[in-house]
């Protein structure tokens, strides 16, 4: 990516389209690309016309599949950043489905040198169907593999350095893992290269039984902003977007999100 | 040791269809995993089937982990389409649901297994004692209990 600054954007959904339409600073919002068809719904529309970079974020092209990626959903995102006109797309070291199964969800692969080189296969296959930058974003896992041989950051590292790609941060993982596992979430950064981080998502979760979701149906903990200001202390990204999946809440509270992460990155406000 | 492909389709099973956790893996944690992904697919069979959901009321996360913990997911619409019709099956679906599924059923072809499709000829189809009737693409429910 270019070292344009966007600033704080959001994920745009179609439950809150009127309000981030209205949203008189913005210049970024992410899309999930599987939802981006022939034609755009009216408020990404506008929001294009104005200017405003749409990035498309795949979920579920299962990149950490040990098999190879589905050539027609990696067509289909690169259609998607094409026709949003995208400086980039993102995606996760992830799996979502295996033996012909759907998981649901985006799982953790394991940190081998076998699945280094699975999840590197992949992303190199999409990126040879894509004519702009894909970043990637490591994921939130409520559990770990047994034969893990490589830390977080040194497995994050070996990809992002075997592929070019660059780093989709998600400070609300890092957070979610950190706290998981009884770890320093700070730790992390020293070991990954912040400055290939193309943007980072910040969101919400909820904690049952003594576990952290990240369910982005919450809004931010103040863990999570001190997070993003630490982060932006050392190396602050181009942008920094507020992710919200479920029980939306009033624009009143979405503003106070958006503001608290300009705050916290030092970013301008983007909602007056 | 299994190969890699092998590994991840043995952890999805026990995330998806009530296969044993794999050896190695913290039983707790991949548990605290499953019964979350089983919430997070309730919220989302929800928002399609929010008559369903809304019928079943407080039983409506049990009924549907019950269902959904060995049957992975075909998607949101097919899967509270699923639930709905094994309900309607063992004289279950509430009458309150029945317009939702009577109105689905007439508007779409859907034969389990693949992903529902437009129906072209006109149809009429009940469900817990609702009666739906599409024409053109149109639905109307003619009779609800």
């Amino acid at each position: 990516m270019t070292p344009v600054e966007y600033g704080v954007g959001i994920g745009w959904r179609p439950e809150i389209a009127g309000y981030v339409e209205h949203l008189p600073g913005l210049r970024f919002v992410e899309v999930v690309a599987e939802s981006v068809h022939d034609v755009l719904p009216p408020g990404l529309e506008t929001l294009l016309s104005r200017g405003v970079t749409v990035v498309p974020h795949g979920i579920r092209l299962s990149l950490g599949g040990a098999e190879p990626v589905d050539p027609a959903r990696v067509e289909h995102l690169a259609a998607a950043a094409a026709l949003l006109g995208a400086p980039l797309v993102s995606e996760h070291i992830a799996f979502v489905r295996a033996g012909g199964v759907e998981a649901g969800h985006l799982l953790p692969v394991p940190r081998t040198r076998e699945s280094v080189d699975a999840v590197v296969a992949n992303v190199k296959r999409t990126q040879a169907a894509l004519d702009i930058p894909l970043a990637l974003e490591p994921i939130a896992a409520l559990f770990d593999w047994p034969d893990d041989d490589l830390d977080e950051g040194a497995f994050l590292t070996e990809i992002l350095n075997r592929t070019d790609a660059l780093l989709l941060l998600d400070v609300a993982n890092v957070y979610a893992n950190a706290l998981n596992r009884g770890t320093d979430p700070l730790a992390l950064f020293s070991r990954i290269p912040l400055e290939r981080i193309a943007y980072c998502h910040v969101a919400g979760g909820s904690l049952h039984d003594g576990v952290y979701h990240d369910t982005h149906t919450a809004a931010v903990p103040q863990e999570v902003l001190d997070l993003v200001a630490s982060l932006c202390s050392l190396h602050r990204p181009p942008a920094l977007m507020l992710e919200r999946d479920g029980d939306y809440p009033p624009a009143a509270e979405l503003t106070a999100e958006l503001d608290a992460i300009a705050a916290a990155s030092g970013y301008p406000a983007v909602t007056r | 040791m299994s190969s890699l492909a092998d590994r991840q389709a043995a952890l999805v099973a026990a995330l998806t269809s009530g296969a044993p956790v794999p050896a190695g893996f913290d039983g707790r944690m991949v548990e605290i995993a499953r019964v979350a992904l089983l919430r997070k697919r309730a919220g989302e069979v929800a928002g399609q089937w929010p008559a369903l959901s809304a019928a079943l009321g407080t039983d409506w996360l049990r009924e549907w982990s019950a269902w959904a913990e060995t049957r992975p997911t075909n998607g949101s619409l097919r899967d509270g389409w699923d639930f709905a019709r094994d309900l309607l099956s063992r004289d279950a679906l509430p009458r309150e649901a029945g317009a939702e599924l009577a109105s689905r059923e007439a508007a779409l072809r859907y034969d389990g297994k693949t992903s529902p499709r437009a129906r072209r000829l006109p149809a009429i189809r009940s469900a817990a004692g609702t009666v739906a009737l599409q024409i053109l693409g149109r639905v109307r429910v003619l009779y609800r209990n």
